[in-house]
């Protein structure tokens, strides 16, 4: 037994781990019911899990209107200083919007990523229209989180993302739910091969023995947690970390460390 | 140390052509990744079964689990008129004898090809619920039209609903105000607050624990309910109370 079997067994947080969550939203979605999607709730289940600081960006700003989820994001940071950071969201048809959008957002300190959605927006990666946003981000050697989901994606795949890692590498990119349940290994792959992909841990269909498997074969230092709060409970992924069959260092890493290391959190 | 006592409802066994990760095909394998989150007991069916032929699926089911006290067998079954499965007081009884505590099905074209409706499934679903033996019916493979159909058909029928994602609250609500023999496998029911908003408007009866191990790893769920903002006796009754509960009413 370790004190994180016996914390998350009983239902408690893990005693001095602050941990830093780099991959949530904010607010309701059309395709679901999410019972309660602010942000008081989101800190209330921080709280219970052990939750220290969330970076987010809100769910109606990849579909809808981004930058009503940037208004949104930056209001709601200044009223959760130290909890709630901000990922600021871009959106690949609006390519002057979304470089101004970035100069807005990142005059707030306590943004502290860019978030793409490329399946929602149906602007591929690679599109030219996005090359403002990678100059910004590259300039600044920014957090990019960008959505994956499944190989034969058209718009966002694993391997359209490495493409740009390629063409970019000043940039951070956090890999998004390493494409899915299916994603695994062509993720591991990817993030071998380019030393600016980072994996997320965030997925509600988490293979067992996947975190074992990241951690085995790029190391724990490129892997984040991240949970969709509140699109997801961020509940599961902490016990997911938790109880890996993984070093504690590796969890310290994976909780906490990376996102410190890679990131400022004012 | 204070702990749940985890049943798991969605476990298998068996090698699968498009694994998501970890080949773990047998039982050791299985309960070395329940040992890894707490989890005691299963309630277990074979891939074979699924993805392979049902009746050769079944059959290596009790063998694989043979000397595992606490992985119980599930069974996938099909309407009888082909002659694949014994007709369906023949198949109960032949269940009963083995041990078999649920039964699995898995209609639709894309899968094993046969209808829900009473016409073709109805001699089976009736002889399910006469001996109340708990039917999982899987999120991805029926519709809520043919799982509504069902509860209503067979209302002292015991129905779990396994993959039930946690985009589904809008189909969901509707049916537990209305059917109390409707029940959640928890392990893509994953929404913030969905348990706790569950339990609050319908009970803790609505749930029963499980994974989809080993495809999925055991340790969101636990991680799941072991953090839910709930009173200790409903964790409990979502940990193994409930499908307990369920499975003492089976075979009477």
């Amino acid at each position: 037994m370790n004190e994180f079997y016996e914390a998350i067994q009983e239902g408690r947080p893990i005693e001095g781990l602050d941990i830093i969550d780099m991959h949530a939203h904010l607010g309701p979605y059309y395709n679901m019911h999410v019972p309660d999607p602010w942000a008081a709730r989101m800190i209330r289940v921080m709280d219970r899990c052990g939750i220290a600081k969330t970076v987010f960006s809100p769910s109606f700003g990849f579909d809808a209107d981004f930058v009503a989820g940037n208004d949104l994001m930056l209001k709601t940071i200044e009223e959760y200083p130290g909890r709630l950071y901000g990922a600021a969201t871009v959106n690949g048809n609006y390519p002057e919007l979304s470089v101004s959008e970035l100069h807005r957002a990142f005059e707030n300190p306590r943004v502290v990523m860019i978030k793409i959605h490329p399946v929602s927006s149906k602007c591929k990666l690679s599109d030219r229209r996005m090359k403002g946003i990678y100059e910004f981000a590259s300039e600044r050697k920014l957090f990019t989180l960008v959505h994956t989901w499944l190989e034969g994606d058209p718009w966002g795949s694993m391997d359209l993302m490495a493409s740009m890692a390629r063409e970019y590498p000043d940039i951070r990119w956090l890999m998004g739910h390493c494409g899915g349940p299916y994603g695994s290994y062509h993720s591991v792959e990817l993030a071998q091969e380019l030393p600016n992909i980072f994996l997320d841990v965030t997925l509600s269909m988490a293979p067992a023995g996947q975190l074992e498997f990241f951690v085995r074969e790029v190391g724990s230092e490129r892997v984040l947690f991240g949970t969709d709060n509140p699109f997801l409970d961020p509940r599961p992924q902490v016990g997911r970390v938790g109880l890996a069959g993984i070093s504690r260092e590796d969890k310290m890493n994976i909780f906490r460390n990376n996102a410190l290391r890679l990131a400022k959190f004012v | 140390m204070k702990k749940l006592s985890f049943f798991d409802a969605n476990a298998s066994v068996g090698r699968i052509g498009h694994p998501h990760l970890l080949d773990i095909p047998d039982a050791a394998g299985l309960e070395k990744e329940m040992a890894r989150a707490g989890i005691e007991e299963a309630l277990v069916y074979h891939l074979m079964s699924v993805h392979g032929d049902a009746p050769l699926g079944n059959s290596m089911l009790l063998k694989e689990i043979e000397g595992h006290a606490n992985l119980i067998p599930a069974w996938i079954v099909l309407p009888h008129h082909t002659g694949e499965m014994p007709k369906p007081k023949e198949l109960l009884a032949l269940m009963k004898d083995k041990g078999v505590r649920a039964a699995r099905m898995y209609p639709t074209r894309a899968m094993h090809n046969f209808s829900l409706e009473e016409w073709c499934a109805g001699d089976l679903l009736d002889a399910l619920e006469e001996k109340r033996v708990p039917l999982m019916l899987d999120t991805e493979i029926v519709s809520w039209e043919d799982v509504h159909r069902v509860l209503t058909n067979h209302p002292e029928l015991p129905v779990i609903m396994t993959n039930c994602t946690y985009r589904f609250n809008r189909y969901l609500y509707p049916m537990f105000e209305k059917f109390e023999n409707l029940h959640v496998e928890m392990s893509r029911f994953m929404g913030q607050c969905c348990i706790e908003d569950v339990v609050a408007r319908f009970g803790a009866r609505t749930l029963v624990f499980g994974t989809n191990l080993p495809q999925y790893t055991g340790t969101a769920a636990v991680g799941r309910l072991t953090y839910a903002d709930i009173e200790w006796k409903d964790k409990e009754a979502i940990a193994s109370g409930n499908l307990k509960a369920i499975l003492k009413e089976s075979w009477r």
